[in-house]
């Protein structure tokens, strides 16, 4: 059964519907990201959840109990916002101890526990500290301590690396994972930056104007995008117009390349225009690569990064770009050279809007 | 030196001969009572006078209501506002600027039609009754001064998510106003409190007009009868405004190490 269950969930502010029919299931332990753009509606939905925002319609129920009419004190849910939101005028364990204090817990078990989560976040040595006397990084941890402390059922976490500097969150991130599985508290996690989302979720809700475009792995969502918008926002896609040439045969033709797809395009029409989708990382231009299928095309531009190399081609009127590791022999493709791109056919994604 | 710099400093100059010439002749004069020689006797004697105390005292005393209740109609009034209706800030804006616009004779006699001994709320038929009545007519006074000073402090924390941390964390309204926000605006909340002492302690026409014993009527009735010790108690007066004036600065300084920014 699910632990978190948000059923026909909408939102509106004034005339503006910013959620549409919302669903999801979240098990027990499990680590769920809501990712897409800034106004996408996925802070909206965390804060129904946390109880700051009512639903116009819809309800929110964790471990079966209905939510709705619940005040948010009285959800039992932890909460790490994206500026700290520490108390100022307590110091780290006064911050950590603030929740536990609230319940009325007795002092002997406040300090212990206090003790666990300043452990567990690597921060003992700094319990007198006040907010203004630490990094970011350190205030961040704080809080998840703080929001962990009273034991919750949910733990939400509204952008929380969002103001910190990119090593930070590169190493913040994979502790609130580790935690969180130690733990193994219910997570949900908004974010708009798409690698923290693929690398620590183990479902990702992929939003758009108020809808969830796609629910799935972080593997499914990139490498299987349901929409145009998933795949245009998760990874770098290369979207391709191509002719519908054969729908009995599933074969398209992208310029001069007759290609067969793997999916089935019966319902279409032959000269119907549908849009392919190829991750860059797919292609190859090596002749002893694994493939079954050819893409001929001119080099347009070459680009060195370090440790890859981003090459442009243009087959039939369509920019195609991949990217290839970089080895200390490879030479760079020029401009105008004419190449071969291959790939696996099951890379080439139908995409649907 | 460049010429823009010798006019800064020509200003400065100006204005402090300006300020402190009087300040220091005043000083001089309130030295002079006994002939031939400076001394304190003009100090001794308005320290001496039972009437310096007892009013002095009054207007203390007053001035810790005015603050206290000031504070606890300011506080959650500059909180709601910032929470949940920042749509009505310009009316709140403009209802505490109001005292500096409307003169406090007119105020006081609005306070008198309204609340006189024949009227529906009798504040003045009583001393307890007129007293609150001055203590509310103060808080009216210091509104514009507290309302600025709590607001400004609010700003530089974040009140919205604190409130909402707070919330999450199990606690409720009492508990979050007075643990999570009154101690992170402490530094508004003594601000306004020593511009309000200030003001108490000089206010003239609220409390002559409703007839009590406070500092303000003394300082006029000294200055009318007596030679030396007005000189000597407003030096007295400007020594009291400008504790207050340094404890605000330290308490500003003390408010700036407090809030945590990512």
């Amino acid at each position: 059964m699910s632990f978190l269950v948000l059923q026909n969930i909408k939102k509106s502010f004034g005339q503006t519907q910013v959620v549409k029919d919302f669903n999801m299931s979240i098990d027990k332990g499990e680590f769920v990201s809501f990712l897409g753009p800034s106004g996408c509606g996925k802070t909206t939905v965390l804060r129904m959840i946390a109880g700051f925002e009512s639903p116009s319609d819809g309800t929110v129920t964790i471990n079966g109990k209905n939510q709705n009419s619940l005040k948010t004190s009285q959800r039992n849910i932890g909460m790490v916002f994206q500026a700290y939101a520490l108390f100022p005028n307590m110091n780290v364990f006064d911050n950590v101890a603030f929740g536990l204090k609230v319940a009325g817990m007795a002092k002997p078990d406040i300090e212990s526990r206090v003790k666990d989560m300043l452990k567990l976040i690597h921060l003992e040595h700094l319990a007198d500290r006040y907010p203004y006397q630490m990094s970011g990084g350190q205030q961040q941890r704080v809080a998840l301590a703080r929001a962990l402390a009273p034991k919750p059922q949910v733990l939400l976490l509204d952008e929380p690396l969002s103001a910190l500097d990119a090593k930070i969150r590169v190493s913040l991130r994979e502790e609130i994972r580790q935690i969180q599985r130690q733990l193994g508290i219910t997570t949900v996690f908004v974010t708009h930056d798409q690698e923290e989302a693929l690398s620590i979720s183990d479902r990702i809700v992929v939003m758009n104007a108020g809808r969830a475009d796609q629910i799935g792995t972080p593997s499914d969502i990139y490498n299987r995008p349901a929409t145009r918008f998933v795949a245009s926002f998760v990874g770098t896609l290369n979207i391709i117009e191509a002719i519908v040439s054969d729908p009995a045969a599933n074969t398209i033709r992208i310029g001069d390349n007759l290609v067969t797809l793997r999916e089935p395009i019966a319902a279409l029409k032959n000269g119907d225009t549908v849009s392919i989708a190829l991750r860059p990382e797919a292609g190859s231009m090596s002749e002893t690569a694994k493939c079954d299928t050819m893409l001929s095309g001119k080099v347009v531009s070459s680009h060195f990064l370090g440790s890859v190399i981003r090459t442009k081609l243009d087959v039939g009127g369509s920019q195609i770009s991949f990217d290839m590791f970089n080895s200390p022999d490879a030479a760079l493709p020029q401009p105008g050279e004419l190449v071969s791109l291959r790939f696996m056919a099951h890379d080439l994604l139908l995409v649907r809007e | 030196m460049k010429p823009s710099k010798i006019l800064a400093w020509t200003a400065i100059a100006v204005g402090v001969i300006y300020f402190f010439v009087p300040l220091i002749g005043t000083f001089e004069f309130s030295m002079r009572m006994r002939r031939g020689e400076y001394s304190f006797d003009a100090y001794q004697s308005v320290f001496a006078d039972m009437q310096f105390r007892s009013t002095f005292g009054f207007s203390m005393l007053m001035a810790l209501f005015t603050i206290i209740l000031g504070m606890l109609l300011i506080v959650p009034t500059a909180y709601w506002v910032r929470l949940r209706l920042p749509q009505m800030r310009p009316v709140v804006e403009f209802i505490t600027l109001m005292p500096l616009v409307i003169p406090a004779i007119v105020i006081v006699f609005g306070y008198l039609r309204l609340y006189n001994s024949s009227s529906w709320i009798p504040f003045t038929g009583s001393t307890q009754g007129t007293n609150i009545l001055l203590v509310f007519s103060y808080i009216t006074l210091s509104l514009p001064y507290m309302y600025r000073s709590v607001d400004t402090a609010m700003r530089t924390i974040d009140v919205r998510t604190l409130t909402e941390a707070a919330e999450i964390l199990g606690a409720k309204w009492p508990t979050i106003l007075f643990r999570c926000i009154f101690p992170n605006v402490m530094s508004g909340v003594l601000s306004g409190a020593f511009i309000t002492f200030a003001i108490v302690m000089g206010e003239f026409t609220m409390a002559a007009l409703l007839n009590r014993p406070a500092f303000g009527p003394y300082l006029q009735l000294i200055g009318a009868n007596r030679a030396y010790e007005p000189a000597a108690l407003a030096v007295i007066a400007f020594a009291i405004t400008w504790l207050s004036m340094g404890l605000l600065q330290i308490v500003s300084r003390f408010g700036k190490l407090a809030p945590s920014r990512p």
